[in-house]
């Protein structure tokens, strides 16, 4: 990564915001310094970005790189720009849960986070969660309980029940229902999701 | 969505000095702000990132006899802080109870305080109400079953946020820092005086200006027998702002009630001191009874519209409710 400026307008200091992102410091370039010289004295003002910015961030255990715009939203990078469908949008405005993923094991509405929030964090989407062929628990728990109907809700409640059972490895059904109360299925399959939820717990206890 | 230019400050000084820019807004977690410029409400030509300002993300911990904390603590950090639920669960409380586990894991404390009101006609771009520098507000000859029943006089909106009403019953305080010029100068603002009615600025509803940023939140570390709630009704159980809530803190000795704090929230445009209700019950002696009346006189002066009287037996409700289980933490041995 090296140390050019922007291509958007208003760039302040993309190195800067590099070194405030976490993200290894990039070399520091003519232009930087340039600018910096031309400064009056005081304080030197925040890193700035406009436009398509590469941000790097971890997805599904691998180091990605992608450029966009600040307002593209985390959801819109997945599906438009790498491909990652799994992560449906529906509302769009952080009131169905469709769109959960984990942020550093944290569920969180990918469709109100700006992908450049994502800058060297760690996302996880429902297309991390099987191994190899080996699919996670809390999936293994919807395919045998038949958890779904139109399964547009499913990656974001798989997601909810994965964060939920990394958490609390045997939740009661209060706990299930807390721990959806983010997510809405318009089929109600609710009560089927509970029981995949005791099956995910039983699967992951290495039980049978 | 407009595109706009992001600010990436690296503490609360730089964030102050770039927040001094024209059309610019404040971002937390986004929560909020995102969503209203998808809906073209909000169109800011520059956002400051308040995430990436590290002296925001302070830890919760105690100081000097106070719990302190960064402004862009997470509603869920607030939840699970055993320190907050030990000397203020109604704290806890309030931030356990607002919207999704996924808000919350965003959510941030002083997000929540000044984020915008739910007011569908505030909401939606195609209303030019008062509130966005129209002429009217809808919600008086409109749709108001979720509006105010309480100093609903010019604009009706309800103030929304959940710790709001709790934080100014503990006597929060807001430290924050302001850019004049390219000097920084922190400041302090008791919670209590941060609301601006719409009588006094229909556009905004707290007194921040540009080029000022809420650093970090405190409160007392209340006495032992002290004792904190906070109380919301819903129309659903998760998902959902609150219909009516109410913050208490009840002191006790010698069994009688030595001083009270009760704010309403959700039923008017700013959170609600219910003075008078709180000097009725110093003195006396908690009991279901004596809750059950400081409900009923919550509701004086009440002034519902056309859809929202329900409001007024739901905020009688939320009063006894949170007197009852303040009263409750209070004998337990306080917290």
């Amino acid at each position: 990564m090296g140390g050019h400026a922007d291509e958007g307008k208003g760039s302040v200091s993309r190195r800067g915001f590099l070194k405030s992102a976490g993200v290894a410091a990039a070399a520091t370039s003519l232009i930087d310094d340039a600018k910096k010289a031309m400064e009056p004295v005081g304080p030197a003002p925040a890193a700035a970005v406009r436009g398509e910015t590469e941000i790097r961030f971890k997805l599904n255990g691998k180091e990605t790189v992608a450029k966009v715009p600040p307002s593209m939203t985390l959801l819109e990078l997945l599906r438009e720009r790498l491909d990652m469908t799994g992560t449906k949008q529906v509302c769009d405005r952080g009131a169905c849960g469709a769109c959960t993923v984990h942020l550093d094991g944290r569920t969180v509405n990918s469709c109100l986070l700006l992908a450049m929030d994502a800058t060297g964090r760690d996302v996880t989407t429902v297309e991390g969660l099987a191994v190899g062929d080996r699919l996670h628990p809390v999936q293994q728990g919807f395919v045998e309980e038949d958890a779904m109907q139109c399964g547009f809700c499913t990656p974001g409640m798989v997601m909810s029940c994965a964060a939920l059972l990394a958490k609390n490895p045997a939740p009661t059904r209060a706990e299930c229902a807390e721990g959806i109360s983010g997510n809405i299925c318009r089929c109600g399959t609710y009560l089927n999701i509970f029981r995949a939820m005791d099956r995910a717990s039983a699967l992951a206890k290495g039980g049978k | 969505m407009k595109d706009f230019t992001y600010v990436l400050p690296k503490d609360a000084a730089e964030a102050a000095r770039a927040a001094a820019a024209p059309n610019c807004a404040l971002k937390g977690a986004g929560t909020d702000l995102v969503d209203r410029m998808k809906e073209g409400v909000t169109r800011p030509d520059t956002v400051v990132n308040l995430l990436t300002a590290t002296d925001l993300r302070s830890p919760i911990r105690e100081e000097n006899g106070r719990i302190v904390m960064g402004g862009a603590i997470t509603l869920a950090e607030v939840a699970e802080s055993e320190l907050i639920r030990k000397v203020a669960p109604g704290l806890a409380d309030a931030a356990a109870e607002a919207a999704t586990p996924q808000i919350r894991n965003r959510g941030t404390v002083a997000g929540n305080l000044c984020q915008r009101p739910r007011c569908w006609y505030f909401r939606n771009d195609t209303y030019a109400c008062s509130k966005k520098g129209g002429e009217t507000c809808y919600s008086i000859e409109g749709e108001n079953k979720y509006h105010a029943i309480f100093e609903n006089v010019t604009c009706n909106i309800v103030h929304p946020s959940n710790l709001a009403p709790i934080l100014q019953v503990l006597g929060g305080t807001l430290h924050v820092v302001t850019a004049k010029g390219t000097d920084v100068v922190p400041s302090d603002i008791a919670v209590k005086d941060f609301w601006v009615r719409p009588e006094e600025d229909i556009s905004r509803e707290n007194i921040l200006v540009a080029g000022q940023v809420i650093r970090e939140v405190s409160f007392p570390i209340p006495r032992g027998t002290t004792g904190s709630s906070y109380v919301e009704t819903r129309e659903k159980a998760s998902f959902d702002w609150a219909l009516t809530s109410c913050a208490a803190a009840l002191t006790l000795e010698g069994g009688k009630i030595a001083s009270a704090s009760v704010v309403l929230s959700s039923v008017a445009p700013t959170p609600l001191q219910l003075e008078a209700v709180e000097k009725w019950l110093v003195g006396k002696a908690p009991s279901d009874a004596l809750f059950r009346e400081a409900g009923t006189k919550a509701t004086d002066g009440a002034t519902p519209m056309r859809d929202n009287a329900y409001k007024i037996t739901l905020t009688a409700v939320v009063v006894r409710r949170a007197l009852s289980a303040a009263a409750a933490r209070a004998t337990g041995g306080g917290k």
